[in-house]
């Protein structure tokens, strides 16, 4: 109940927050419909006609009605198409693509990190971490470009940009996902060491267990939940991220959608994207709560 | 070996038999900076939209590198009066649904787009249009309200199917354009890609390209690596000049240039303060070295500018421009109450601002100028801006140097829009109006008002009168005439870059090899 009540404050917020600010942006949408040539007679008709007359509170809940019962346009005439087709067909995208860095993040960092813990120290632990500062300090912009110069063009494995198939969808997932495996691996290598340290890992060692199952059932499992935690935040990092890349890719998801709406000063669209946006951050989040549970049965207990 | 280990394995086998290299499409992939604001003519404002329809929907007339009309679906056309323009069709003429296109269509479309019912951002344009007159299927007639030579400049609009051209008919153009055009529009499925194919009907016959790919690829490293890959065969003006001398040297590419029509200014403020006296504007473009910021900042690709109608124009004339001269500036200066201080180096004579766009290469250009302007003991503080705050700023007179440009310069009527004293931003016309450099010269107003009026042949020689009187007043530093630059490959033979960015010539152009 309190966790749907934050998700409601978080969305409402968030609405409030770029209404603002779409409210303060110099450049008039106007001018950018009827161009800069047009008269004032028919700016104010055009004004009217799309409710930019009112005032930013009354746009908003104009806006919210409408999103509400799905029917909400662009602001642009005189084809105002509906936005949440929109959104339907640049959703998924954004997520495939998010989700996909989210597994090569998870797939590179755990196997790092986990590794790192164990022979702390050494030569792999050394590497490992060495790979991560690397990966946390190279910008998107410039990792995108440079792994489409290796791999389609040196290699000529891969394509350069779009979507057409899921070939399309490695590099921008590595791209997207490097960063946040870089941290990640950090993050599991610290609570490895922390987990490794507890008593009932000494106890499993005690009992003879075999080094694997010590590592991975006993210290991992426990390691979990701070792991859990740092994903369910970074996921936001993601989505942000996700404007770059798909700006780098050619992507056509959400990013792509609200650059195009920014570049066309249309509000409607950049109010219903960034809610979207809102919205997915804040289901991750309750997502990640319910999955403390299932990891970890002393949260399940307490709750 | 264990389950996970032998399913990793599989996997790695399965990416590695994906990642094999794709074949190019069967067709010729343009990529393009941005979607098209509209694919009907009445609404594209943005180059990239105008280019579009131009290729599914031409008009009656088109422009030549020079800027001259020339007839597209007319077959000719005449002034029967200084108010009375008669076109006649090219026999034949059909839609891309397989209709008829007669004068009843023209007169629906222009008919249309003067509607203030449809809010046709364009509807200004055709205000001095009295009526247009169908006289038979080929033959339609334009009435003027008075003189006006510059309306052939907007008879280049797309001429749509009668039951098209009114308010219902704006959905359906917009979703699925029907025109008389090269290409027939084939699908959209969102706004990032738009394919075309060859219509059949053309007037001048099919176009050889099977099919045409527009993708929108927004970043420009991205768009130069397709075209290195080679899946893109055509890039017009959205590639850098630092990135061309890398991309003449790929086997599979060629870099086509032509001078372009845009015209980049520096642009000052005439209302009260320093610039508002000639000699002080006068020493600024004398202080100007145009021709090496054109060398090494376009690699050669733009020509310096002395007006803004450029040297390939029907109504050029040979002008001074800021020919750099530092002893007269410094003359200009002192005899405008600006002496230097205390000698060369020091402290300035003079201290201006610059507003200038975020556009990285935008701000080095001003940088320079700033530098140019610094010897001469101006010293000038570049402001970059949002597009947004730019913008405002110039409309509402907030600025004293500023640098933007024209993007094509067709219609040299655009100079009464832009020097016209009627034409200043204020608060009564809500800061409509493009001189914002408040111009008020009532010489100058008459020459362009007359310009505007005369016939044809006479307007060359109006224009020359305005270009001199415009180099006395100096309302802005002419800089220079980018040129258009189409990075082509291989496969795509006989396209031909136009001074307007025009992409027209995709429909005599063909595709070789794989």
């Amino acid at each position: 109940m309190r966790r749907a009540a934050s998700a409601v404050i978080a969305v409402v917020g968030a609405l409030l927050l770029i209404s603002l600010f779409l409210n303060l942006v110099p450049g008039d949408p106007i001018d950018v419909m009827l161009g800069e040539e047009a008269s004032e007679v028919d700016r104010e008709a055009l004004r009217r006609a799309v409710g930019m007359d009112q005032p930013w509170y009354a746009q908003l809940w104009t806006f919210s009605k409408d999103f509400a019962t799905g029917e909400l346009r662009t602001s642009l005439p005189p084809f105002q198409k509906k936005v949440l087709p929109a959104i339907g067909a640049a959703l998924p995208k954004t997520l495939q693509l998010t989700v996909a860095s989210l597994l090569i993040a998870v797939g590179i960092a755990i196997p790092l990190g986990v590794a790192a813990a164990a022979r702390k120290g050494t030569a792999v632990d050394s590497a490992a971490m060495g790979v991560a500062v690397a990966g946390v300090a190279l910008p998107r912009f410039w990792l995108g470009p440079m792994l489409i110069i290796v791999f389609a063009l040196w290699l000529d494995w891969l394509p350069v940009s779009g979507a057409e198939s899921w070939r399309h969808l490695v590099l921008p997932s590595l791209t997207l996902g490097t960063a946040l495996a870089a941290f990640l691996s950090r993050m599991t290598r610290a609570a490895m060491l922390e987990t490794l340290r507890e008593d009932f890992v000494t106890v499993a060692r005690a009992k003879g267990l075999h080094p694997r199952v010590v590592l991975w059932k006993h210290a991992f499992r426990n390691a979990l939940l701070p792991i859990l935690t740092v994903l369910g935040l970074e996921f936001g990092t993601l989505l942000g991220g996700a404007i770059v890349t798909e700006k780098v890719f050619a992507w056509p998801g959400m990013g792509t959608l609200l650059l195009t709406a920014i570049e066309k000063r249309d509000y409607n669209t950049v109010r219903a994207t960034v809610l979207m946006f809102t919205l997915c951050y804040v289901i991750v989040n309750t997502l990640t709560d319910v999955a403390y549970a299932l990891v970890d049965p002393r949260v399940r207990r307490r709750s | 070996m264990s389950l996970l280990r032998r399913a990793l394995w599989g996997l790695l086998l399965v990416v590695a038999a994906g990642c094999r290299s794709e074949p190019p499409p069967d067709g010729i992939t343009v990529l393009v900076e941005a979607p098209p604001d509209s694919l009907d003519g009445r609404f594209a404002l943005t180059a990239i939209g105008q280019r579009m329809v131009q290729l599914i929907a031409p008009g009656l007339l088109t422009f030549d590198d020079t800027s001259r009309p020339v007839p597209e679906l007319a077959e000719s056309f005449r002034a029967l009066s200084p108010t009375l323009v008669e076109f006649t069709l090219r026999p034949g003429l059909t839609f891309h649904d397989g209709t008829a296109l007669t004068s009843e269509d023209v007169k629906a479309t222009y008919d249309g787009v003067r509607s203030k019912a449809l809010q046709s951002p364009k509807v200004d344009r055709y205000a001095p249009v009295e009526e247009v007159e169908v006289v038979d299927d080929r033959t339609v007639r334009f009435h003027l309200r008075g003189a006006y030579a510059p309306l052939l400049a907007e008879l280049s609009l797309s001429i749509i199917p009668a039951e098209r051209a009114g308010l219902d008919g704006v959905a359906l153009q917009a979703s699925h354009p029907v025109g008389a055009g090269a290409f027939r529009f084939e699908s959209q499925p969102d706004e990032e890609h738009l394919t075309l194919v060859p219509f059949e009907g053309y007037h001048l016959g099919p176009p050889a390209i099977p099919r045409l790919y527009f993708r929108v690829v927004r970043d420009e490293t991205t768009r130069v690596l397709e075209l290195l890959k080679g899946r893109a065969d055509l890039v017009t003006n959205a590639v850098s000049p630092a990135v061309l001398p890398l991309l003449r040297k790929q086997p599979g590419l060629r870099v086509l240039v032509r001078p372009g029509t845009g015209y980049a200014y520096l642009g000052f403020n005439l209302r009260p303060g320093p610039l508002a006296d000639v000699r002080v504007r006068q020493a600024v473009c004398h202080l100007l070295e145009v021709k090496p910021l054109a060398e090494h900042k376009f690699h050669g690709l733009a020509e310096p500018a002395t007006s803004m109608i450029p040297a390939t124009h029907w109504a050029y004339t040979p002008g001074e421009g800021c020919r750099y001269n530092p002893a007269e500036a410094a003359r200009l200066l002192d005899e405008a109450g600006y002496g230097d201080p205390d000698g060369p180096g020091g402290l300035p004579r003079l201290r201006l601002s610059l507003k200038v766009s975020t556009d990285r290469f935008r701000k080095s250009v001003a940088l320079v100028l700033q530098e140019q302007l610094a010897r001469g003991g101006i010293a000038v503080e570049v402001r970059s801006l949002e597009f947004g705050t730019l913008f405002n700023d110039i409309r509402r007179g907030n600025f004293e140097m500023v640098t933007l440009k024209w993007a094509s310069v067709i219609e040299p009527d655009l100079m009464r829009n832009v020097y016209h004293s009627s034409n200043v931003p204020t608060e009564e016309n809500h800061w409509g109006g493009l001189n914002r450099g408040a111009l008020m010269d009532p010489e100058l107003d008459a020459l362009l008002e007359e310009a505007s009026q005369v016939e044809l042949s006479e307007r060359k020689a109006a224009y020359a009168r305005v270009g001199a009187r415009l180099e006395e007043l100096l309302p802005y530093a002419p800089l220079w005439h980018e040129s258009s630059v189409a990075v082509v490959s291989r496969r795509l033979e006989g396209f031909e870059p136009s001074a307007h960015n025009f992409i027209s010539s995709l429909a005599r152009a063909r595709k070789v090899g794989p």
